[in-house]
């Protein structure tokens, strides 16, 4: 089992989280995250097994870790009736797990109590330490720091065992030869020591960057006519930091082949490798890598010897999550770990975020040369509560201390979870299928990520951008702020602006004042937040008026017209409410009525015809154009008006007694239709 | 006969960002070409010298790459730990660089192995950069110390233990040899000279420096740290001259424009903002994806590479100038056509009389001129007339409604040209320059064509846009009406203020008066 990514060192690319699949059954996969927890996740129904944090993780993070070996534990049970210690569960069960903190110390913690086990500090590492390593047979453990020594301990006593400088410069990876009689430590080059006496037995170049990760990759040497002593003819594999290679050395008898006999080439930095280990010459070795851009390769190859090319990888296995609805580009999620079954056959895959990762079994199919699983991971970010959580301990802390939690986790912690499901494997790709290239998949990761960030942002956020924006003057990062229609959002943000980007904020605010209303409404919004927030602030300051000055005139030059367009409002209005009404006329006259109603027009359309032409006439001698047409949209007014004509016109009052109580209906549909 | 006077176009200020010359010359680069290198990228150097190729610094490689290539044409990979500031000497044959582990190595652009091997720091090595003279070198370090190295015999000559931090930038002067000057994360930067054992001028940054630059000519020196970049006059003994804060996040590198007219910085902002060195404003600035550690920019700005923290160089040329085919022009009169008689002087009996000069009228003016007022005013409909120049359509109107014939000229029109007009309102109606003539318009546009309303569905619909739009207008003008109050009152407070003041003067004087009649 590797503990991947463990020794980087460079701040500008943290390395992968450590985390480990337990020995052999790999029913179990602890995780140490940044945030000092340990988490160990049940592999067969994922589900969070225990949670740990010790007391000194904000100082001391875990940087690496490794589980025990079964063998050693089963061995071990007898002797712990030297202490005291309450008996140990089933021999089989994997327990122990050691961690490696920032500081220096190794803990080693129990998940059958649940709690620390013991510690190892006394006489140890005084810097970070790199690299754990369990001895198969010995019940030894080896670590390597920063401080440049390798230090060997007894697991049973706590104490060191020996303690030796390995490397000018840090340690950065450790592994134990199949036999348990080496020991490959890496720096900057790789060493093989012979345990026993502790002296160097082989040196290799090694990389150019720290190497980050050691393995043997096999167990018996290829050539099995020499009489085999251990260790020659075996075959390593390194991985470094920044490296996009892997490469394999081969332990030879005479120490002159200095460069690797091959190498893996994969798409970014390794963070975990995997492998079977092959126990004879015809079984290829399996190789799981998953890069920090969270694919994972997968090789398989024979290793006989010297190989010039780089090799790719036979088989590439990305996630991402399905593209539907509207927001459709898929985002790829990333790979965290991936270790193969017992079997070989089949690969586990850690995927999702640090704090709830998924696990899941996936069959290997050799023959396709990429996979990409599609799983929707959006609702299970938070963590599950669920009491199957056999033991979470919570760290003793002093009430006094003030915990700096850093800022990611917890974004999600609101979330609604929810079971991962869609076990959809969409694993063929058939050429000229609508399926998004990798390509696609991977130009759509950026703007994800943006589209994605912006969702995140909440308001303590947003003072933060809108200062930023506003000093450096970034069109993107004030839109993506002053854009909000939240006035409760807006109100917060103007409140925990700081003063000096007060007047800053509302010349930007002036620039954009003067647009299409549709925008210009948002920063009416933002310039009232602003003065309702800040008044006090404003009107103490000495130039308001040269300051505001411009604003206020902008508005009042904008506000001139106020009248004038509530005229014009007033008009359209009614125009539309004409339209609307006549199209509704149009649509729902039924048979009957119109009938009805061709029959009263008959009798008043030739009086109310003559009406209009003399009053038409009159009109055009009295008033202007306007006023005519202003009549003619005017209905009501007509109406009146020519009910009072009628009367004018003198006409039989007898008959015109009933007309005129039908008159007011009547007229109404007359006059639409002569506007049709 | 009274001449006819063309329509006044009234000119408005335009809107929105101004494009300078600087903006146009600045977004003149085609696409990026993004080179993923092996770590992140923390130098670009260009070579002085014709091909100006450049010097990439990523992880533990230099490559050297060709002004066009996208491969790199040469790799110096003989490093045993990270590599720092590859630098080209002036005349672009040697190629000094510093390392992880304390060592200094200096390459032949031909060679593979390094020539010379400088040992003595005990930490890494930042900066590297060779002197005036070309045959010495200065190197800062993580050890505090800065030394120089004299290249022939491969020896130390001096060391310099000012800083108390790491020193992690640094530059030699141009012109004189003896000069160079170091920027450290104990917040200073330092000016040594050669000729002495210890700095001649000392400048505090205030943040750690991650980068310096000297202009051409000396005198001026520019310094980055946080997130501030301050320029410093040198003659007057480190003065502060201005101090710039534009970026948001930490400032790494500085680059100068091949005229000098322009300075460069890139931060982890991921910006590169285009300083005048005149003004120190900032007139333009670039976006990219990652945060920028490193910048240069090739001979006579013809190309920008940028190096970022994800180990992507991106790498932007000038786009070449396109070269226009001038048309065969119509040949034109002489140049004595035109002076001809310009210079005859009037006799005593003559009478000089002057031919009118044709006046060059405009086609809506020529319209206008004729009365042919509806013509005008589809001349200026035109949708390449609305769009471009919204002003002279405005202006039109006005002129018409002025003559108090704009209804006749908006008479009479197809759904098609009712529908352009209306288009023109909606797009211009709530600009507040054009509001007073637009809104009369409109009113007139739809006395003249209430009778006609819901006979076609399209002018329906604008109508129903306009209406939507004023609807937002007023809207918003209400909410600014609100504001416009609330300004009253601030204003108001102040003014108060000042009297009230006055009067808690009075006030006070009162009770002491009334105590002392009591």
């Amino acid at each position: 089992m590797a503990a991947g990514g463990g020794g980087s060192c460079d701040p500008l690319a943290p390395a992968g989280v450590p985390c480990a699949f337990s020995p052999h059954s790999q029913a179990y996969f602890a995780l140490a995250s940044t945030d000092g927890h340990l988490r160990v996740w049940e592999t067969a129904n994922n589900r969070l097994h225990q949670e740990y944090v010790p007391s000194a993780h904000l100082s001391g993070t875990c940087t690496c870790l490794a589980w025990a070996p079964a063998r050693l534990q089963a061995k071990e049970s007898p002797q712990r009736k030297k202490r005291k210690s309450e008996a140990v569960g089933t021999s089989n069960q994997t327990d122990l797990l050691a961690l490696g903190t920032a500081v220096g110390s190794i803990l080693l913690y129990s998940t059958v109590k649940g709690e620390l086990h013991s510690k190892l500090i006394s006489g140890g590492h005084d810097n970070r330490v790199n690299c754990i390593q369990w001895h198969q047979d010995s019940g030894c453990l080896y670590s390597c720091s920063d401080d440049k020594h390798i230090v060997e301990w007894n697991v049973q006593t706590c104490k060191v065992k020996c303690k030796w400088k390995g490397d000018n410069s840090s340690v950065s990876s450790l592994c134990i030869s199949p036999d348990g009689k080496m020991l490959l430590s890496a720096g900057r080059t790789i060493k093989l020591w012979v345990l026993e006496t502790k002296e160097i037995y082989r040196h290799f170049t090694g990389h150019a960057t720290p190497v980050s990760s050691l393995m043997f990759t096999t167990i018996r040497p290829p050539n099995e006519s020499q009489p085999f002593d251990g260790i020659t003819g075996l075959y390593f594999l390194s991985g470094a930091v920044h490296d996009r290679l892997l490469n394999v050395w081969q332990v030879r008898s005479e120490n002159k082949e200095k460069s690797a006999v091959m190498s893996f080439t994969v798409t970014d930095e390794p963070v975990y490798i995997d492998l079977t280990l092959s126990e004879n010459k015809e079984e290829p070795v399996k190789l799981a890598v998953v890069c920090r851009d969270g694919q994972v390769h997968l090789f398989e190859h024979i290793l006989n010897g010297y190989c010039k090319k780089p090799l790719t990888s036979n088989c590439t296995i990305q996630i991402a999550t399905p593209g539907k609805g509207k927001k459709s580009t898929p985002k790829p999620i990333p790979i965290l770990a991936a270790g193969f079954c017992s079997d070989k056959m089949s690969l586990l895959l850690v995927y999702g975020s640090w704090f709830q990762p998924t696990i899941e079994r996936v069959a290997l199919n050799s023959r396709e040369p990429h996979m990409c699983l599609v799983r929707d991971i959006s609702n299970c970010w938070a963590p599950k509560v669920e009491t199957a959580i056999t033991k979470v301990r919570t760290p003793v802390m002093n009430s006094e201390a003030k915990v700096l939690v850093p800022g990611i986790p917890g974004h999600h912690a609101a979330i609604k979870p929810a079971p991962p499901q869609t076990e959809q494997v969409e694993s063929k790709r058939k050429s000229g299928g609508n399926e998004v290239s990798i390509e696609e998949r991977l130009g759509a990761m950026d703007i994800d990520t943006h589209k994605k960030g912006k969702e995140d942002l909440q308001t303590n956020s947003f003072p933060v951008l809108l200062t930023q924006g506003l000093e450096s003057n970034d069109f993107e990062m004030l839109n993506k702020v002053l854009q909000t229609r939240n006035v409760n959002l807006i109100k917060k943000t103007v409140l925990r602006m700081p003063l000096h980007t007060i007047i800053p904020l509302l010349q930007e605010l002036t620039k954009r004042l003067q647009g299409h209303p549709n925008s210009a409404v948002l920063m009416v919004q933002w310039l009232k937040c602003v003065l309702t927030v800040h008044a006090s602030y404003l009107s103490t300051l000495p130039d308001l008026v040269p300051q505001l000055g411009t604003l206020y005139q902008l508005m009042e030059s904008r506000v001139k017209t106020f009248q004038k367009l509530s005229h014009l409002h007033g008009k359209l209005i009614l125009l539309i409410t004409q339209v609307t009404a006549s199209e509704k006329t149009k649509g729902a006259t039924s048979p009957g009525q119109k009938a009805k109603l061709v029959y009263e027009e008959e009798s008043s359309e030739e009086e109310s015809d003559d009406e209009i032409a003399d009053k038409d006439s009159e009109d055009n001698w009295n008033e202007d154009e306007e006023s005519e047409s202003e009549k003619d949209e005017d209905v009501e007014e007509e109406d009146e008006d020519a009910e009072g004509k009628d009367e004018e016109n003198g006409e039989d009052r007898d008959t015109a007694s009933e007309k005129e109580l039908n008159g007011d209906s009547d007229l109404d549909p007359e006059n639409e239709s002569e506007e049709e | 006969m009274a001449g006819y006077k063309p329509v006044a176009i009234q000119t408005y200020p335009i809107l929105g960002e101004k494009i300078t010359q600087d903006t146009l010359y600045w977004n003149n680069y085609k696409t990026p070409v993004q080179i993923k290198e092996f770590g992140a990228v923390s130098k670009v150097d260009f070579s002085p010298q014709p091909p100006y190729n450049y010097a990439v610094t990523a992880s533990s490689r230099i490559h050297i790459y060709g002004r066009y290539s996208q491969e790199p044409i040469k790799t110096f990979s003989r490093f045993k730990d990270t590599a720092y500031c590859a630098t080209f000497r002036q005349d672009g044959r040697l190629l000094v660089a510093g390392s992880e582990d304390g060592g200094v190595q200096l390459f032949d652009i031909s060679g593979r192995a390094p020539l010379r091997q400088f040992e003595g720091h005990t930490k890494a090595v930042h900066t590297v950069d060779f002197t005036a003279d070309k045959y010495h070198v200065v190197s800062g370090a993580d050890d505090y110390t800065v030394k120089l190295w004299d290249i022939p015999n491969s020896k130390e000559i001096l060391t310099f233990k000012e800083h108390s931090d790491y020193v992690r930038c640094g530059c030699a002067s141009k012109l004189n040899p003896d000069l160079f000057i170091t920027g450290s994360y104990d917040h200073t930067v330092k000016m040594f000279d050669a000729r002495t054992s210890e700095s001649v001028l000392s400048v505090e940054h205030g943040q750690p420096v991650e980068s310096v630059l000297l202009f051409p000519s000396g005198g001026l020196l520019v310094s980055a740290g946080g997130r501030y970049v301050k320029v410093w006059d040198m003659l007057k003994g480190g003065q502060l001259l201005v101090s710039l804060k534009n970026h948001h996040k930490t400032v790494t590198c500085l680059c100068l424009s091949s005229s000098g007219q322009r300075l460069l910085s890139g931060s982890l902002d991921r910006k590169v903002k285009v300083y005048s060195t005149t003004s120190y404003k900032v007139v333009h600035s670039f976006d990219y994806a990652a945060s920028i550690l490193s910048l240069a920019l090739a001979h006579e700005d013809e190309t920008i590479v940028v190096g970022m923290t994800n180990g992507i160089l991106s790498v932007k040329h000038r786009k070449s100038e396109a070269k226009k085919e001038s048309l065969p022009r119509r040949r034109r009169p002489a140049y004595r056509t035109f002076i001809k008689g310009k210079n005859y002087m009037k006799q005593r009996d003559d009478i000089l009389i002057n031919r009118p000069a044709k006046k060059h009228l405009e086609l809506y003016d020529r319209d206008l001129k004729h009365f042919r007022i509806s013509k005008a005013l589809d001349r200026v409909l035109d949708p390449t007339c609305t769009i471009k120049t919204p002003e002279i359509t405005v202006s039109i109107i006005k002129e018409l409604n002025r003559r108090g014939v704009l209804a006749n000229a908006l008479a009479g029109r197809d759904e098609k040209e009712i529908s352009h007009v209306l288009n023109f309102l909606i797009r211009n109606l709530s600009q507040p320059r054009f509001a007073p003539v637009l809104i009369n318009a409109a009113e007139i546009i739809i006395d003249i064509y209430l009778p006609v309303i819901g006979q076609s569905p399209v002018v329906d619909k604008k109508f129903l846009l306009l209406q939507g739009l004023v609807e937002k207008e007023i809207d918003y003008q209400r909410e600014l009406l609100e504001t416009l109050g609330m300004m009253d009152m601030l204003f108001a407070t102040m003014r108060r203020k000042e009297g009230t003041s006055v009067l808690g003067h009075t006030s006070d004087g009162f009770p002491e008066n009334k105590k002392i009649e009591s």
